[in-house]
């Protein structure tokens, strides 16, 4: 995919001038400097198993960020994901142990139907921005999830294995994730829904004005986002073998971090799926290397606080170096 | 008519070498009313900014009250008494009357703000020129035209001697305007000197007392109220573009593809009734506001129709959404091109094919060979030049470059009736005739009727089949063949 022309509209403007700055460099380059690092801090870290805990703990953000990526491309976030798997955990937890698993995912995909649509609602027929919009749904919905336990965990038993089933000795959300990134990278890339998301980002009235259908590709992919987000819950609640209402807490910070590493720019417009995967990876491997030295916990919020404004911080940099030559 | 309130004597003004202005004179009596006419880039703008010192003159003297001026700066034109009011509002529209009047200086006592006696000199100025707003109105509640009357009404808080209006009228209604002229003569008793920056010949003769038009930065013909000659004013204005200009080869096509039947859009325009034919290149020229731009963004979706239909192809049309006005084969391309026509850090080539994503798709999978092939199409067709071609940013292209794949976006789309607002804005002039060559022949080899809103006279002559000339919302005269000229053009709009 070389040609593609996402991997141009990331590096077009710099290649112009023979100077280029690929955004992505920068990032390989911390990754493996981290690597390095914690390979020789810690024995453990060059482990398959400790490979497989870093993709298992990557997955549940993974797979709320291929439709977070698709929003932020747009021009739109989605803070409420973090809260919306709360509640999900909690249907889950609360309905499998009366009426059954199919009962329960059916509970949580229509939760995230109503949460998406309600989402869409405000954002596009009237027309809250979308941040504001899903900050409240983040305190209203997190509220929703302590009140589903009375403030408690609620245990769930017999449904373990959708977080934690290995079929072919892989851990099933690893490969839910795998799949929900790949038809997300070809849908970015090839359908006219995902290249109207570019568009939409890129200039929203320019994008009415040809006749694209804003609203219309807002409203879904708000929609993909919160059933994403419900089906991370319940993968969540599955590994816990529990409903917690702070389970997912900080999922959206990760989320718009991964997404923001990778290169989609805030205003909109650029992005690419991959480039969010490799963010991702990064936080991930941040993470466990700082559990595997024994770091106390707090720190790894500390540190994802620092790489998310490092990584926005180092887009405006380049954007005003873009400019400066153009 | 008083003493000379205001005299510029041979006024040059050269910028990095250019001159623009080549020794204008200018006087200005108190209580007398001057209108400046001429067409844009005749140096009527650089003319007062020297007045107000926001530009210094290459040469030339300036007297102010009989004082000759060695160098006249922007406080020190103030303090004499000199006030400028532009076309665009200066408000606050979230404050008040009374202190958007006194925007800036508030009246204050112990270094509190004293609102009432805000409101009371507010009063006294609003009764001087015998306007009724009440003080305590929000500015953005009330209507343009006296928002207007506020900016003058903030002048005269500092004593303003000579009051320069730069097209005060564009954005007004004639009721206002009628307003507006009133308290003109209000100030004229007063002993108020004004110049009036128009492009309207019609206020012209109403309110002013003299006349001097400027073209190329020369003063060409000053003359007073009773010796106004429309004819002569225009010619003075357009001078050697008054001559006939080559007109393009006539095309003769019958079949109407698009028709307005009495289409009226609340305050915008009533009553327009036109049609283009299959092929053809109509022009709806006019003033900007005179609201050419308006029912082309009717046809597109893009403003409310309050009355009449539009026919397409003999088919009822009823805009609702762009993208519905698209899928009938209706195509757009905006005056505004950064704000609403181009993706600016996207490629070129989806620049293009975003209007046929869907078109280009197999199986809902858009093929990007068909992407890059469509541009390369165009680029070779239209001489498009992209330095990285299909993959270069279309912001980092020329001002004609970028048209050309904005138009080169809707020719893909094969669309049967293509709206064009001020084509060749911000377009070098080797491409403008490029462009205008363009969509001629587009339009002859795939039947596609054009309609353009312009304001330019010249890319009427040179682009047109047929011009309908607009003034203030509605149709006054169509010209064709030979007869598309710019003294008719200019004369029939102003």
């Amino acid at each position: 995919m070389s040609k593609s022309t996402n991997a141009v509209a990331a590096d077009g403007a710099t290649k112009t001038k023979g100077f280029s700055i690929p955004q992505t460099a920068p990032l390989i380059v911390f990754l493996l400097a981290m690597v390095v690092f914690f390979s020789i801090a810690s024995e453990y870290f060059l482990d398959i198993e400790n490979f497989k805990n870093i993709l298992v703990a990557l997955a549940v953000t993974g797979m709320v960020c291929v439709p977070g990526t698709f929003l932020m491309i747009a021009g739109h976030v989605d803070l409420s994901v973090g809260s919306a798997a709360a509640v999900s955990g909690m249907l889950l937890a609360q309905t499998v142990n009366s009426k059954g698993i199919a009962f329960g995912l059916a509970c949580c995909l229509i939760f995230g139907l109503v949460l998406g649509i309600i989402n869409g609602i405000f954002v596009t027929i009237v027309g809250v921005n979308s941040l504001i919009t899903t900050l409240g749904g983040l305190a209203t919905l997190y509220g929703v999830a302590l009140l589903a336990g009375n403030g408690q965990t609620v245990m769930m038993f017999g449904f373990e294995w959708l977080g934690t089933a290995q079929p072919f000795s892989i851990p099933l959300p690893i490969i839910i994730f795998a799949i929900l990134a790949v038809i997300g990278v070809i849908t970015l890339r090839r359908t006219s829904y995902g290249r109207s998301l570019y568009a939409i980002g890129a200039n929203p009235n320019a994008a009415r004005v040809v006749g694209i259908r804003s609203n219309r590709i807002l409203f879904i992919t708000f929609v993909l986002s919160s059933v994403a987000a419900a089906l991370a819950g319940a993968v969540l609640a599955s590994q816990l073998s529990a409903g917690d209402p702070n389970a997912a807490k900080g999922l959206e910070l990760e989320v718009v971090t991964a997404i923001v590493l990778g290169g989609a720019s805030l205003a909109g417009g650029r992005g690419t799926l991959l480039g969010t995967v490799l963010g991702l990876v990064v936080i991930q491997v941040l993470n466990n290397g700082l559990i595997l030295l024994d770091v106390p916990s707090f720190w790894q919020r500390i540190a994802q606080g620092i790489l998310l404004i490092a990584a926005v911080s180092f887009d405006q940099i380049r954007q005003k170096i873009v400019a400066q030559k153009g | 008519m008083g003493k000379d309130l205001v005299q510029l004597r041979n006024i040059h003004k050269s910028y990095s070498g250019v001159e623009v202005l080549h020794g204008v004179d200018l006087a200005l009596a108190s209580g007398e009313v001057l209108a400046l006419l001429g067409e844009n880039g005749a140096g009527k703008s650089t003319l007062v900014k020297i007045l107000a010192g926001d530009i210094p003159p290459t040469s030339g003297t300036i007297s102010i009250d009989g004082t000759e001026l060695a160098r006249l700066d922007v406080y020190q034109a103030r303090q004499l008494g000199i006030r400028m009011i532009f076309q665009e509002l200066n408000d606050a529209p979230t404050l008040t009357v009374a202190e958007n009047i006194f925007l800036g200086q508030l009246p204050r006592s112990g270094g509190f703000i004293s609102w009432s006696e805000m409101e009371k000199k507010a009063q006294e100025i609003l009764d001087r020129l015998q306007v009724k707003i009440p003080v305590d109105a929000i500015a953005g509640s009330l209507r343009v035209g006296e928002r207007q009357l506020l900016e003058i009404a903030r002048a005269l808080t500092q004593n303003a001697k000579v009051l320069v209006l730069d097209e005060p009228t564009a954005a007004l209604s004639s009721v206002e305007v009628d307003r507006l002229f009133t308290v003109m003569d209000q100030l004229k008793a007063q002993g108020v000197g004004m110049i009036y920056i128009t492009h309207r010949l019609d206020e012209v003769a109403r309110v002013a007392d003299r006349v001097q038009v400027l073209r190329d930065g020369t003063s060409v013909l000053t003359v007073k109220n009773s010796e106004i000659d429309r004819t002569a004013l225009v010619t003075a204005m357009l001078g050697r573009a008054a001559e006939k200009n080559a007109r393009p080869e006539a095309v003769h096509t019958s079949k109407p593809a698009l028709k307005l039947n009495k289409l009226s859009s609340r305050l915008d325009y009533s009553d327009v009734s036109l049609h283009v034919n299959e092929g053809e290149v109509v022009a709806l020229f006019g003033k900007i506001g005179s609201g050419t731009a308006e029912i082309l963004e009717s046809v597109f979706s893009l403003r409310p129709v309050t009355g009449g239909n539009i026919e397409i192809f003999g088919e009822k049309f009823s805009p609702k959404s762009p993208a519905a006005s698209a899928e009938f084969g209706i195509g757009y391309l905006p005056a505004d091109r950064q704000r609403l026509g181009s993706f600016g850090i996207r490629s070129v080539a989806e620049n293009l094919a975003v209007t046929c994503w869907k078109k280009m798709s197999n199986l809902g999978f858009v093929n990007q060979r068909k992407e890059f092939q469509a541009f390369e199409r165009w680029a070779e067709a239209l001489r498009i030049s992209s330095r990285s071609g299909a993959t270069q940013e279309i912001a980092t292209l020329s001002g004609g470059n970028q048209q050309k794949v904005l138009l080169a976006r809707w020719f893909e789309a094969n669309v049967r009736v293509l709206l064009l607002v001020e084509p060749t804005r911000g377009v070098d002039v080797g491409a403008r005739r490029d462009i205008y060559e363009i969509i001629r022949r587009q339009a002859r080899e795939s039947n596609m009727a054009v309609l353009v809103a312009t304001s330019d006279y010249e890319e009427v002559v040179l682009l047109a089949d047929r011009a309908l000339v607009m003034a203030r919302g509605k149709i006054v005269k169509e010209l064709t063949g030979d007869s598309v000229d710019a003294q008719s053009l200019v004369s029939a709009s102003s």
